[in-house]
């Protein structure tokens, strides 16, 4: 049987094997597939057998159940709080093979803390519960109502920069939010700072947090939502299922399209764009009456200049970055 | 005509997870899109070089002829080690009337190849819509008609030959199988019916429950159309385009039949097994709870899928076994 990943990677050779594997373990998790299943997934990515020292379970790389545990190799593997578990690799080990593990490590950590009553910090970050089980969930992780706090969004991968924390669902996957009450967050490889409020206002930081979190890159690590001022109020109205035909006519620019259209906003004059384009200023003056003929406005206008910030910003907010160069979705799904 | 007051059932939580990774990854299938469409690549069930060798089945491929005599490839896939007379599958492949080849799905009956010293026939019959309807399904026929009268040389007992297909091939093979009937041609011992696609009419609760899947009541109807193009949903089909207006199954082989409860094709083949047990035939029925079409060859690794592959190894270990 082929290895799922290769499977994927022949039907979208540009989404990269890594992207798959999170976004498999993710849909997993947001499905609420069990440990066996867990397994099912980690054997038939990575193509050898998985096991989880919880109830003793392994399976081979076609899903099948296997004998308890004897003496086999665990290589590699992931030791987390109250289980273990492995990939059974003979020889050196593959590509994704760390990366396999420990999003299945993860998945099941997830399923653990999910096994008993929901967490204090999912009730307190959740929009969707009532204002008195949050202060009392608040009460019960020791956090006065009126305390001072903000949430912070990493990737579930990473470790969490303070406590309490939990791993949340999001539009865009899982994300792990903690609490920060002292400003003094030990960031960790993307992390989105959520505004400072009350206690009992807490779901409006960790929506923010996520917004600043989706804003990050490998340039800007860390983004604060405080930053993004009256800007926040336009991500936290933003639709992605909906985007403004601002937003989409900027999706459908190529790369140089994008480069240029940058350059002409952020630069005081067509002259200056252009040297630092490196291109001729008759040349970058054409693609500035083209652009503007494209967008259905001049960037170089004030008005202009705040229009495409506002959808640059949104579009960020977007789905992911492979889902903005593809059409939209078939099917009427 | 009925209407779909609810929504399918869900999906499989684990089948779920395998839709979220491929849903944006199919093209669009429309008409104009079925060269797209027959371009895929990596089918999950290509029958490789690698597979047979860890099989020990050896594969060769013949001319035989088709409807009205032209030439069709069949291949032939047996034991190396094969001797005398053995069971013979006739194998008629997937891909809704309009794509697939013959190599498209041989690769789950391997094991029974090798576990039952089975010879296992698979044509290439003409597709949609370049050759519509009947040559399809008699390209099937013509190709058991030769693997009946070639049984011997194939090392075939002819009184044990069971014909089975997925999906489109499902379809074929049941409509096969009717032709099979009333020609009085080759005698059948079994038909597989993997989830078939039986009924062009366009018209259940599943098929207007199902508009997000592998396949789609769009999806389908694309494939009837090119397979019946305006005679589509018309008092004007045979029964061997669409075995699913047949009204009468007796003397039909043993039917095993299979699909999810969250695909298109579900009622009409529930419909198919019921109808054969009111004439009569034997038939095995198993609808796997939240199976989009197609699951246990796109996500074989979950538990529904192994539990499908496990029912169908049974039913071939009935069938098939000496």
């Amino acid at each position: 049987m082929q290895e799922l990943v290769g499977r994927l990677t022949a039907l979208d050779p540009e989404a990269s094997e890594t992207l798959k594997v999170v976004a498999y373990f993710d849909a997993l998790v947001a499905s609420g597939v069990g440990l066996d299943g867990l397994l099912r997934a980690a054997a038939v990515l990575s193509g050898v057998a998985a096991g989880a020292e919880r109830r003793g379970t392994r399976v081979d790389s076609t899903g099948r159940r296997l004998d308890a545990i004897g003496d086999v190799e665990r290589h590699p593997e992931r030791v987390g709080t109250g289980t273990a578990v492995w990939l059974e690799r003979t020889g050196s080990l593959h590509a994704n093979d760390e990366m396999v593990v420990e999003r299945l490590a993860l998945a099941v950590e997830l399923l653990e803390t999910h096994r008993g009553p929901v967490s204090s910090l999912d009730v307190v970050v959740d929009a969707g519960r009532s204002a008195d089980e949050r202060r009392e969930a608040l009460t019960r992780l020791g956090i006065d109502v009126a305390a001072r706090i903000r949430l912070v969004a990493t990737g579930v991968g990473d470790a969490a920069p303070g406590t309490p924390t939990t791993v949340v669902p999001t539009r865009n996957g899982m994300l792990r939010a903690t609490v920060d009450s002292s400003g003094r967050v030990s960031p960790a490889d993307r992390t989105g700072l959520g505004v400072w409020v009350r206690a009992d206002h807490a779901p409006d930081s960790w929506q923010s947090a996520v917004i600043a979190y989706r804003l990050t890159d490998a340039t800007d690590r860390i983004v604060d939502a405080t930053d993004l001022g009256a800007m926040l109020i336009l991500a936290h109205s933003y639709d992605p299922e909906a985007p403004h035909d601002d937003v989409t006519t900027l999706a459908g620019l190529d790369a140089l399209q994008s480069t240029v259209l940058r350059a002409l906003v952020e630069a005081d004059s067509i002259r200056s764009a252009a040297a630092r384009l490196g291109m001729h200023h008759s040349s970058v003056q054409a693609r500035h009456d083209a652009l503007t003929r494209d967008l259905g406005y001049d960037p170089r206008t004030p008005i202009g200049r705040m229009r495409y910030v506002a959808a640059a910003l949104l579009l960020r907010l977007s789905d992911d970055s492979t889902a903005r160069d593809r059409p939209p979705r078939r099917h009427g799904q | 005509m009925p209407t779909a007051t609810a929504a399918r059932p869900p999906f499989d939580p684990e089948l779920d997870a395998v839709f979220a990774l491929v849903r944006d990854l199919l093209p669009p299938l429309t008409s104009d899109t079925i060269p797209e469409f027959r371009a895929l690549p990596a089918n999950p069930v290509e029958l490789t070089p690698d597979a047979l060798r860890d099989a020990g089945v050896t594969r060769r491929d013949v001319t035989v002829p088709g409807y009205q005599g032209a030439d069709m490839l069949v291949t032939v896939l047996a034991r190396a080690d094969h001797t005398g007379t053995g069971p013979g599958i006739y194998h008629v492949h997937g891909g809704g009337m309009i794509t697939g080849d013959r190599l498209l799905g041989p690769l789950v009956m391997l094991p029974w190849v090798a576990q039952h010293d089975a010879v296992l026939v698979t044509a290439e019959y003409r597709l949609a819509p370049e050759s519509p309807d009947p040559y399809p399904v008699e390209d099937c026929y013509a190709g058991l008609v030769w693997t009946a009268d070639h049984a011997e040389e194939l090392g075939i007992d002819p009184d044990r030959i069971m014909i089975a297909g997925a999906s489109a091939g499902g379809g074929l093979a049941a409509g096969t199988a009717l032709l099979a009937r009333d020609r009085r041609g080759p005698k059948l011992m079994g038909q597989m019916l993997i989830c078939p696609m039986l009924d062009d009419r366009d018209a259940s609760v599943s098929t207007l429950q199902c508009d997000v899947g592998t396949w789609t009541r769009d999806h389908n109807r694309v494939g009837w159309d090119a397979l019946l193009g305006e005679h589509r949903g018309t008092p004007d089909v045979s029964i061997y385009a669409a075995p699913a207006r047949a009204t009468d199954l007796s003397g039909l082989p043993p039917a095993y039949i299979d699909c999810g409860s969250a695909e298109v094709f579900r009622d009409e083949d529930v419909a198919y097994a019921t109808a054969l047990w009111r004439d009569g035939v034997q038939a095995e029925l198993h609808v796997w709870a939240g199976g989009f079409h197609g699951f246990d060859m796109l996500a074989s690794h979950t538990a529904v899928g192994q539990a499908s592959i496990a029912a169908r190894d049974s039913w071939a270990a009935r069938m098939l076994g000496s």
